[in-house]
């Protein structure tokens, strides 16, 4: 195994000129000004001010790309505003329309429960034998209707695959936070058989589903009720419900990722980003491993978040199924062996392109459904500061 | 001409007419061709019962079209006995039909504890290779033996024979409107082959390739589902609500 002494860099790409990269950025600012203004609606000086702070922070989070040609840390400040800003607005909105976190039953029995992506996958095999979406929601509500959610996340998970988990998913951003936090890892020798958990719980949690026709993740394991919406616990079997929520969100979301640096919830539990894996497949980008350029330093599989890179994979020159295109690896190799690759084309095809075609896909997706959730927790920190 | 207003009223009375009639081999037709019917109708409500413990042990078991045969057959087998047992036992304490709710919820939790504990000692057991660097090859041989997910299935099937799912309870109580354990017991056998048909499929299961992710996700998925069906039995040994919170 050959040390990091032994590993030569290459010569790292020359930032970016800043006209060039400002051209590249234009599109991205053009698309948040329409898609966080929404023009001729949005009224409230708050929200235009929330809504032009947001487009300001990603268009310059996208210029920063541009201009560095690096990914994963630019990424990665928007991903950790979205976790932390997303529970903001979220249980705001709550108070203002319910007065309370906590979920009642009748609320349930009325189909108000707001809608979140994790239980799409819980969803599909009661809908196919019985034609009945076993979640307590609406379908076409106004906020947080199943039909826009399903639809918006079927639309960015064709394009790109797992790279949800990465640029969309209004959870990830907490653990990630977490794991940025300590300056090494206290837990660095770690079992990847836990890789397989997330299989294990998305087997588990369909068939329950589909037994108890409910969607049972939501009911008894998801990690974030206890950041968004708790069920309002009126006897014993409610608060063991909350405790579940609160004691996974310490263990994964909190404790975990600050000992391992690693998002461990999305490795070692998430059903949903199990699911989402199968995506890749459809997905055309993917990352790629240059065996004529690769030294093993296996410096990528330390720095992979989410421990999609084993020493067989990149023998094989790939990333496991579970890759979520977040581009640490990319940026932390210092022989650019590991590059951005559109599926069909030669691995060392113009990869800077296929990088440019991934991010105009993610960020254009990013602005519109995470710049929206930034935006609202914005506004709803000027709403109590000013 | 009995008269009457509903589907199952009809065919009630029909039973009982065609009982006192100079056909009794009619009333048998009629009886059990409504235990296959109800059976195959209720066959869907059935594999989603029984769907989370028999898809994660037929992934832990080896692969191809004669193990899936083989160990569906013994669980088919044990749920019949299971539904049997249950119904002598049920006939003769005169509880197939009017089982109140509190034993019958504390039978199923019961049901279910033990249904939990078989899940994770197959878990834990199934196919588990011997990890140890001096075993002989021959020892771990005996630890893959073909056999050892027999037992698993078998009691697998017996207890979610004795789960008391609405559709069982459906047979049940038209089981508990024929003349004698004898009829009870063949209705139930009828009930049963109805349902067993909906379990065909899952031999497709053997299809699927089995490697160390497939086998280590199916005992991780087991050990789920009994850390559930195990709160959900102590919560109904305890008299808890488990719903309607």
């Amino acid at each position: 195994m050959a040390t990091d002494a032994h590993i030569l860099p290459l010569a790292r790409p020359a930032p970016r000129g800043i006209l060039r990269s400002l051209l590249l950025t234009l599109p991205i600012l053009i698309w948040s000004l329409l898609m966080l203004f929404h023009p001729g609606t949005n009224t409230d000086p708050k929200s235009r001010i929330a809504a032009a702070l947001t487009a300001i922070f990603m268009t310059a989070l996208f210029f920063m790309m541009m201009r560095t040609r690096s990914t994963y840390r630019w990424r990665r400040y928007f991903f950790v505003s979205l976790g932390i800003l997303f529970p903001i607005g979220f249980i705001h909105n709550l108070l203002v329309m319910r007065g309370f976190m906590g979920i009642p039953v009748e609320e349930m029995i009325a189909g108000r429960t707001p809608f979140c992506f994790m239980p799409i996958p819980l969803l599909i095999l009661p809908a196919a034998f019985t034609r009945t979406l076993v979640f307590p929601g609406s379908i076409l509500g106004s906020q947080h209707g199943i039909a826009a959610m399903v639809a918006l996340w079927l639309a960015i998970t064709l394009v790109m695959g797992k790279g949800w988990c990465s640029y969309a998913c209004f959870f990830g951003g907490i653990e990630e936070g977490m794991a940025a936090i300590p300056p090494r890892a206290k837990i660095r020798k770690l079992d990847t058989r836990w890789r397989y958990l997330p299989w294990a719980v998305l087997l588990a949690m369909v068939l329950l589903s589909l037994a108890l026709f409910e969607p049972a993740y939501c009911m008894w394991l998801c990690p974030f009720k206890a950041v968004t919406e708790y069920v309002a616990a009126r006897n014993a079997l409610g608060l063991v419900q909350n405790a579940i929520f609160v004691l996974l969100f310490a263990g994964l979301v909190i404790m975990l990722p600050l000992l391992t640096k690693k998002r461990t919830q999305c490795s070692f539990f998430c059903p949903f980003g199990a699911f989402q894996s199968i995506f890749n497949k459809t997905s055309i980008f993917e990352i790629k491993i240059d065996p004529a350029h690769c030294k093993p330093c296996l410096l990528c599989q330390n720095a992979c978040p989410n421990l999609s890179l084993s020493k067989e994979s990149i023998a094989r020159g790939e990333t496991l199924l579970s890759c979520m295109k977040c581009g640490a690896c990319v940026d932390v190799c210092p022989r650019q062996a590991i590059v951005w690759h559109i599926k069909g084309t030669e691995i060392a095809w113009k990869p800077e392109r296929a990088r440019l075609m991934f991010l105009y896909a993610a960020w254009a997706m990013a602005v519109m459904f995470g710049g929206s959730i930034i935006t609202q927790g914005v506004a709803t920190i000027l709403h109590f500061l000013v | 001409m009995v008269e009457c207003d509903s589907v199952v009223v009809c065919h009630s009375s029909l039973t009982h007419a065609l009982d006192d009639s100079e056909h009794p081999h009619m009333a048998v037709f009629v009886s059990y061709g409504e235990a296959l019917a109800l059976g195959l109708a209720s066959g869907p409500a059935c594999i989603t019962a029984c769907g989370p413990v028999l898809v994660p042990s037929l992934l832990a078991a080896h692969a191809g079209f004669k193990p899936h045969v083989r160990y569906l057959s013994v669980f088919l087998a044990a749920r019949l006995v299971g539904y049997m047992i249950f119904a002598v036992v049920a006939w003769e304490l005169g509880l197939l039909a009017s089982m109140l709710p509190a034993p019958r919820v504390l039978l199923m939790g019961a049901a279910y504890v033990l249904l939990a504990s078989v899940l994770f000692w197959y878990a834990y057991s199934v196919r588990r290779s011997c990890t140890q660097p001096c075993a002989d090859s021959k020892l771990i041989q005996i630890g893959k033996s073909r056999n050892c997910g027999i037992a698993g299935a078998a009691s697998l099937g017996f207890l979610t024979g004795l789960n008391l799912c609405p559709p069982f309870v459906a047979a049940g109580v038209r089981a508990a409107q024929l003349g004698s354990m004898a009829a009870a017991l063949l209705f139930f056998f009828f009930f049963f082959l109805g349902t067993s048909v909906w379990f065909v499929p899952f031999i497709s299961l053997g299809c699927i390739v089995r490697n160390q992710a497939v086998m280590t996700v199916a005992r991780m998925a087991m050990a789920l589902i009994a850390l559930y069906y195990l709160s959900l039995g102590i919560a109904m040994l305890l008299g808890k609500k488990t719903y309607g919170y």
